[in-house]
């Protein structure tokens, strides 16, 4: 069988429900490190296992290798010493797909965090949720026993999708939930004003958590759909745009490029990751990107 | 400069209005579609809107020329390039002198505008040229270009109408013999909506037509007049009707003296009677006072004036034909007793004589015998009892009454027939046979006029044809013809001589003569008696001067290439079209194509980008 991580979201998320898909997934991503699901690579030395083709060569005993003649991998005890807090943001926006055979926004990114809170609860990490669209909608606190990840899937049901985006707020309470040097995952479509937004994560970088953003952006909305004369119409505040898409086509994705850039600067200014996700992107992707980052700061 | 050689398709630049309208309606039409984006979108219009602007237009205007280039490349766009001469052509230039070219149009006849016209056109002739001029009438005048110009210098008026549209065809003839690659006629008229009424084909020629621009001016006109009937017994009357847009003054003449005056109101047919003291054959007009249009301000006529033809009925003629004689000698048209005899063909002893079949078929064998004996060329047949229709032939007045109300049958006929070609005229057929014909002194009927034979003596056409027959066709003081100046008619049997206006003699030979191409009174003399008489006038759909408009013209002139402008530098501009002007439908068409490229290389980058 596929990988599940590397499999069409859309295709994936039809054969179960999120947990189902989210265990498919980080098995898959676990699978594809070539590594044991249930062995981590901390400081505590537990044991030497053969190596096996894909292993980090860095975790290659030279010494016995010279010994020996062959080559054998040291592997350590997991600690739990982070505690993550993913921020989903689940305004009207963010519940919008530019084609029928694409997932929403809201649902990819909600297959995403299921994903990604098992990931890390596997590596016994501490792992929290809060939603927001114009309020703070749920706020799980971050745990990390393994029943805690069915209250985090729970939770991603909760009601959400209001007409408006308040970030920053969200940002403080889930800064609020970590009380010592964590990691706070942002999940958003970014379509909200950047300087509130920026100010909250730069103070959360200067208290030393570590910061990511995942900017999750429907393909249609890199590339304007292929329509002739339309009032576009924002879903969230209802504004509308009259435009003829053959001779903005251009403009626009040039603008988005730049939008995209500024978001990129300005975020890795404050020593914050940013990654742009496409909701047509294997969950592979972007669960590599975060856990990436998590290991760094393990 | 450019022309256009189909005009009417530049109509369709109007097309180009359709990409304008699009540019401008576009941001007013379209669906509603939801998209979170749209503060990139917002964004994007905000801080690209003049560039975007700017190709906007770019690409509106490189489709409206687009759509200019395509129409005006319909309209066979030729470019002139001046100074390049032109290539050996054949031109004719007709020149329409008919009549209506001697009105008034401005301050001087419309003819001198045209013999203008056709100055310029000459002086643009090379000497590789080859060159005519054909007028109205047919006359073609060429042998280079000193003659041509003499010829443009001495054409004169015709005093009739002529026939433009058949010198025209006779003109692209002349130019089609040529041998010369490039044949052009130049059409020179007053556009007299009645002369080219019908379309003429022309073939494969171009044809550069000049009409004056302005509207005719007004004109008044005698466009009928006769004596009614044309031999005074000695009382008779003169018809006449004139073309006036109002109430027009008249004057009626006879033999120089005025018979009458008065006023005609519009469209009026006047009838003034009289009986004057002249006797013989005499020549009258009804004139009107001056205007535009001088020639067809008198019309002529022609009476004869003098005793009743005086006639005798043969018994056996019947009594229908006595009952008939005896009313026109009641009405003073004929008299009893005279040498004119009303007769069965086989009774007859000598002629002038209307000859009657015998109402007994046994009798046909000496009724021949009598027409051999009298030279008279017909003969009858036999007899068929067959109902037949008669129809009328010919244009005389002896027909004319025939061919009037309910059609004659015949239920008993002799069918007539030659004993000499060309012996006689025709009258009228029945059954597919000459049934009534006319000869020197003679009128001959295949059937007695009995009602048991024939319809016609109880038809009410019946007297007048009886009165024509005796006074025109028998009596010794012959016939008064209408032609056209210039016309050739028929010699009356006996005439030697032609009398012209001046009192002159003209001797005639042959069996016709060509009167002079003056309107007027022409008389036939035989030794020094005058035995008929011709009367020459213009057409009457000559005094109607109303113009047809330049497309109109254009539409009836079935050639390769014809334009008809009313502009003096226009038209010289067209005319030697061979080698200056040069067709740039083509070109358009490939700016066109280079257009619509630029158009899609514009559009096309734009989407390529967005790829």
């Amino acid at each position: 069988m596929a990988r599940p991580d590397l499999l069409d979201p859309a295709t994936l998320a039809s054969l179960g429900g999120i947990e189902i898909v989210a265990r498919w997934i980080v098995d898959g991503f676990l699978t594809g490190l070539h590594r044991s699901p249930r062995k981590g690579f901390s400081v505590e030395f537990a044991e030497h296992r053969p190596y096996q083709s894909g292993d980090d060569l860095r975790y290659i005993d030279w010494k016995i290798a010279a010994r020996l003649d062959r080559w054998v991998v040291k592997q350590y005890e997991e600690e739990t010493n982070l505690r993550a807090t993913i921020v989903l943001d689940v305004s009207r926006s963010m519940d919008w797909s530019g084609a029928p055979t694409r997932l929403t926004k809201l649902a990819y990114a909600e297959r995403l965090c299921a994903a990604l809170a098992l990931l890390f609860l596997r590596q016994h990490d501490a792992v929290g949720l809060i939603r927001f669209d114009d309020r703070v909608r749920t706020s799980v606190p971050p745990r990390s026993r393994s029943r805690h990840w069915r209250r985090l899937v729970a939770a991603l049901d909760d009601p959400g999708a209001a007409r408006a985006t308040h970030a920053p707020e969200a940002l403080e309470a889930a800064g609020r939930l970590i009380s010592r040097r964590g990691m706070i995952v942002l999940v958003s479509d970014l379509l909200l004003d950047p300087e509130p937004v920026l100010a909250v994560l730069r103070g959360m970088r200067r208290a030393g958590h570590q910061v990511t953003v995942l900017h999750v952006m429907d393909p249609a909305e890199r590339e304007l759909p292929q329509a002739a004369d339309a009032i576009f119409v924002d879903p969230e505040s209802g504004d509308e745009i009259p435009a003829t898409v053959a001779d903005v086509r251009a403009a626009y994705r040039a603008t988005v490029a730049e939008a995209i850039a500024e978001w990129r600067t300005a975020l890795t200014s404050i020593g914050a990751a940013y990654e742009v996700v496409e909701t047509d992107a294997p969950f592979g992707v972007p669960l590599r990107r975060a856990f990436a980052l998590r290991q760094r700061l393990a | 400069m450019i022309a256009f050689l189909s005009p009417l398709y530049l109509l369709a630049a109007a097309a180009a209005a359709v990409p304008l309208l699009i540019h401008l309606l576009r941001r007013r039409i379209g669906t509603r579609v939801d998209f979170p984006a749209v503060r990139y979108l917002a964004r994007a219009e905000r801080e690209h809107s003049r560039k975007l602007r700017l190709r906007n237009l770019l690409l509106m205007l490189l489709r409206v020329a687009a759509v200019l280039a395509v129409v005006m490349a319909a309209g066979r766009p030729v470019l002139r390039v001046e100074g390049s001469g032109h290539a050996p052509t054949a031109v004719a230039i007709v020149f329409d002198n008919s009549l209506s070219t001697t009105a008034i149009d401005g301050d001087r006849p419309v003819l001198e505008r045209l013999r203008d016209r056709a100055r310029s056109v000459a002086r643009l002739s090379g000497t590789d040229d080859r060159i005519w001029v054909v007028t109205a009438d047919g006359t073609v005048y060429g042998g280079g270009r000193a003659a041509v110009f003499d010829a443009i210098e001495r054409v004169e008026p015709l005093a009739f109408a002529g026939d433009p549209p058949r010198a025209l065809a006779a003109a692209a003839a002349l130019v089609g013999q040529s041998g010369l690659p490039e044949r052009e006629v130049i059409l020179l008229t007053d556009g007299q909506a009645t002369t080219w009424a019908e379309p003429v084909t022309l073939g494969d020629v171009r044809i550069r037509a000049w009409i004056p621009g302005d509207s005719a001016p007004s004109n008044r006109g005698v466009v009928a007049a006769a004596a009614v009937p044309p031999r005074w017994t000695p009382r008779g009357a003169v018809r006449a009707r004139m073309l006036t847009r109002d109430s027009a003054t008249y004057r009626i003449t006879m033999d120089g003296r005025t018979l009458a005056r008065g006023t005609a109101a519009r469209d009026e047919e006047i009838t003034v009677r009289a009986a004057p003291p002249e006797r013989g054959w005499t020549a009258g007009a009804v004139e009107l006072e001056p205007d535009e249009m001088l020639g067809d301000n008198v019309r002529y006529y022609a009476a004869w004036i003098g005793a009743a033809p005086s006639v005798t009925v043969h018994p056996a003629a019947g009594e229908f034909v006595r009952t008939a004689v005896e009313a026109l000698a009641e009405a003073e048209r004929i008299a009893i007793g005279g040498p004119i005899q009303i007769v069965p063909a086989d009774e007859a002893a000598r002629l002038p004589a209307l000859l009657l079949a015998p109402r007994d078929p046994v009798r046909i064998g000496a009724a021949n015998r009598t027409l051999e004996r009298l030279n008279v060329p017909w003969r009858f047949g036999a007899a068929r009892r067959d109902t037949a229709s008669v129809i009328a032939s010919g244009d005389s007045a002896e027909t004319g009454a025939l061919g009037s109300g309910e059609r004659i049958r015949v239920a008993l006929r002799y069918p007539l027939s030659s004993t000499a070609p060309a012996s006689a005229e025709t009258l009228a057929t029945a059954g597919g046979s000459p049934w009534i014909v006319r000869g020197d002194g003679y009128v001959l009927v295949g059937s007695p006029l009995v009602p048991e034979a024939t319809t016609l003596p109880i038809r009410a056409a019946f007297v007048p044809w009886l009165a024509e027959v005796v006074s025109r066709a028998l009596a010794s003081e012959g016939d008064v013809l209408a032609a056209l100046p210039g016309d050739r008619v028929s010699r009356p049997a006996g005439a030697d001589a032609l009398e012209l206006s001046d009192g002159t003699r003209s001797p005639i030979s042959g069996d016709s003569v060509t009167i002079p191409r003056r309107a007027g009174v022409y008389f036939f003399l035989r030794g020094e008696e005058r035995v008929g008489a011709v009367v020459a006038n213009p057409e009457p759909g000559e005094s109607e001067l109303g113009r047809l408009d330049p497309g109109s013209l254009r539409a009836r002139l079935r050639a390769r290439d014809a334009l008809v402008e009313t502009d003096v530098r226009e038209h010289l501009g067209q005319v030697f079209d061979s080698a200056p002007r040069r067709a740039i439908g083509m070109p358009l068409l490939v700016l066109a194509i280079a257009l619509l490229l630029a158009e899609s290389a514009i559009a096309g980058t734009r989407r390529t980008g967005t790829a």
